[in-house]
């Protein structure tokens, strides 16, 4: 597979190679340019091309140069080590803060962390520092980024009832972190991500290898993931959940409370393009729990569960 | 009995005032049809209704995958539902909530095919309320501000572990769940 695109990005290459000096970054530019004039909002075009692109232009690539991976970026081929895990996730997540804000209530904020850092606890996976936000939106949704950074929406929160319904939705984010879905979906994307869908322009603090690695701005979480990550992300997160004390039935109460909403919610709309139903989230899961969880008690919290206005 | 059904009828009553009140609150409008607190489900699995919330307690009936019941009250990884003219409790995952019937069947069409077998008399059109979408998250430009909030909220493992102990919780082991056999969960609609 990651054969078949270097071979493909070879021959884009050297096709385009063969006019004149393939410049990648006024390619990038110009790529930026459309991107930007396609949307309604007129935004400034970046006057430079971010540093990975000029990187991979540096050297003029005659006809038949190879491309050397790691001037494309990240480890195409290995895994990615935890450092580059983390920035692929602030990034993302810093990205994602571009798109909608963090809710300005420090009790909810710090009660997030404090309830998911303990399921995290569960996972069994130390090496990356857990980080949760609600964010301020009335969608109905839950984001996680590699590199431990989770976000659930205001709307979802509202749908939850007790701590440990809060428990089963982070629980289902931080499984995505864990099993590292995300990056492995960057894995099988990379070489066209680093391509150069396209870029941003430079920003405060914004990392322009990462940005070339995931493609516009936060893309990557309105693409989702495939069903069977999102199932298995549901398996996990249930049990992370009851490992950490609670009842197991958090999720999917939470999924049926989803179930019983009009399907043409509009605070829905992107949940279900990148999620599968929760009735078949629900049928998958049932499948996979049967009895299995059926001596397996805990605690709702409902008492101490945080309440948002 | 009596006096916990009641109860779990007036929890069930508050959960159902729930689910009308918040779309209610976005400007979305239900032609009411329920009564007041009986929700409408689907039996996702040919499954047994028993006469307590325990798969030990008798069986009272059996239903079959994509049966409609309505769910009269919900307790731990159990729900009561009226099944035809049977009464009795289901496990949780056994049954969706919900007028969508079997539901999405498959990625792709999910919003289409949920639409298709629920009521449209029940929505009614949502004004001027517009999520995230797309290409607000294309457009979205890194927010280091905001990141530096986010970083500034995280908690260390030794304050989970207090806030945990406050309330009691303590870590339990619970094996990890097997992945159930592909078949299973890909076709919905199959009869079996």
């Amino acid at each position: 597979m990651n054969t078949k695109l270097m071979l493909l990005a070879v021959s884009l290459l050297a096709f385009s190679g063969t006019a004149a000096a393939f410049d990648l970054g006024k390619f990038l530019e110009d790529r930026v340019k459309q991107e930007l004039n396609k949307d309604k909002q007129t935004q400034p075009a970046p006057t430079q091309a971010p540093a990975a692109a000029q990187s991979a232009a540096a050297a003029p690539p005659p006809t038949k140069q190879k491309i050397d991976p790691r001037q494309l970026g990240f480890a195409l081929f290995g895994d990615y080590s935890l450092e580059e895990e983390n920035r692929i996730g602030s990034q993302i997540s810093g990205n994602l803060l571009g798109a909608v804000q963090l809710v300005r209530d420090d009790t909810l904020q710090r009660y997030v962390n404090l309830v998911g850092n303990w399921v995290a606890l569960q996972s069994g996976r130390q090496d990356v520092t857990w980080r949760f936000g609600v964010l301020d939106t009335e969608d109905i949704n839950a984001f996680a980024a590699p590199g431990g950074y989770i976000f659930v929406t205001k709307g979802l929160y509202r749908l939850l009832n007790n701590e440990a319904d809060l428990a089963g939705v982070l629980g289902h984010e931080i499984a995505h972190v864990t099993q590292k879905h995300h990056l492995k979906v960057l894995k099988q994307s990379s070489l066209i991500g680093a391509l150069g869908q396209a870029a941003s322009s430079k920003v405060q603090g914004s990392d322009p290898v990462v940005q070339n690695l995931i493609g516009n701005g936060a893309e990557i979480m309105a693409r989702g993931l495939d069903k069977d990550a999102e199932f298995e992300a549901d398996r996990v997160g249930m049990v992370y959940a009851a490992r950490a004390g609670y009842i197991p039935w958090g999720l999917p109460g939470v999924l049926q409370d989803m179930a019983a909403l009009p399907a043409k919610d509009s605070r829905t709309g992107l949940l279900y393009k990148t999620h599968p139903h929760p009735a078949d989230r629900l049928a998958a899961l049932g499948e996979a729990v049967d009895g299995r969880l059926d001596n397996v008690s805990g605690k709702e919290l409902a008492d101490r569960f945080y309440r948002i206005r | 009995m009596g006096r916990q059904a009641i109860q779990f009828r007036n929890q069930m009553e508050m959960d159902t005032m729930k689910l009308f009140l918040i779309p209610v609150a976005a400007l979305v409008l239900y032609a009411a049809s329920a009564s007041a607190w009986a929700a409408p489900g689907t039996v996702l699995r040919n499954e047994k209704l028993y006469s307590q919330p325990a798969a030990s307690a008798s069986v009272t009936a059996t239903v079959t995958k994509g049966a409609n019941v309505e769910i009269l009250a919900k307790q731990g990884g159990w729900l009561r539902v009226k099944a035809g003219k049977s009464t009795g409790w289901i496990r949780l995952l056994s049954v969706r909530a919900g007028a969508g019937g079997l539901g999405g069947a498959g990625l792709g069409d999910v919003v289409g095919a949920a639409t298709s077998k629920s009521d449209p008399s029940r929505v009614v059109a949502v004004a001027g309320l517009r999520g995230l979408n797309d290409e607000d998250l294309k457009k979205a430009q890194f927010n280091a501000d905001e990141l530096a909030r986010l970083d500034a909220w995280k908690v260390t493992p030794s304050q989970a572990r207090s806030f945990a102990s406050q309330s009691g919780l303590v870590a339990v082991n619970v094996p990890a769940l097997p992945k159930p056999k592909p078949e299973q969960s890909a076709s919905p609609w199959e009869n079996n």
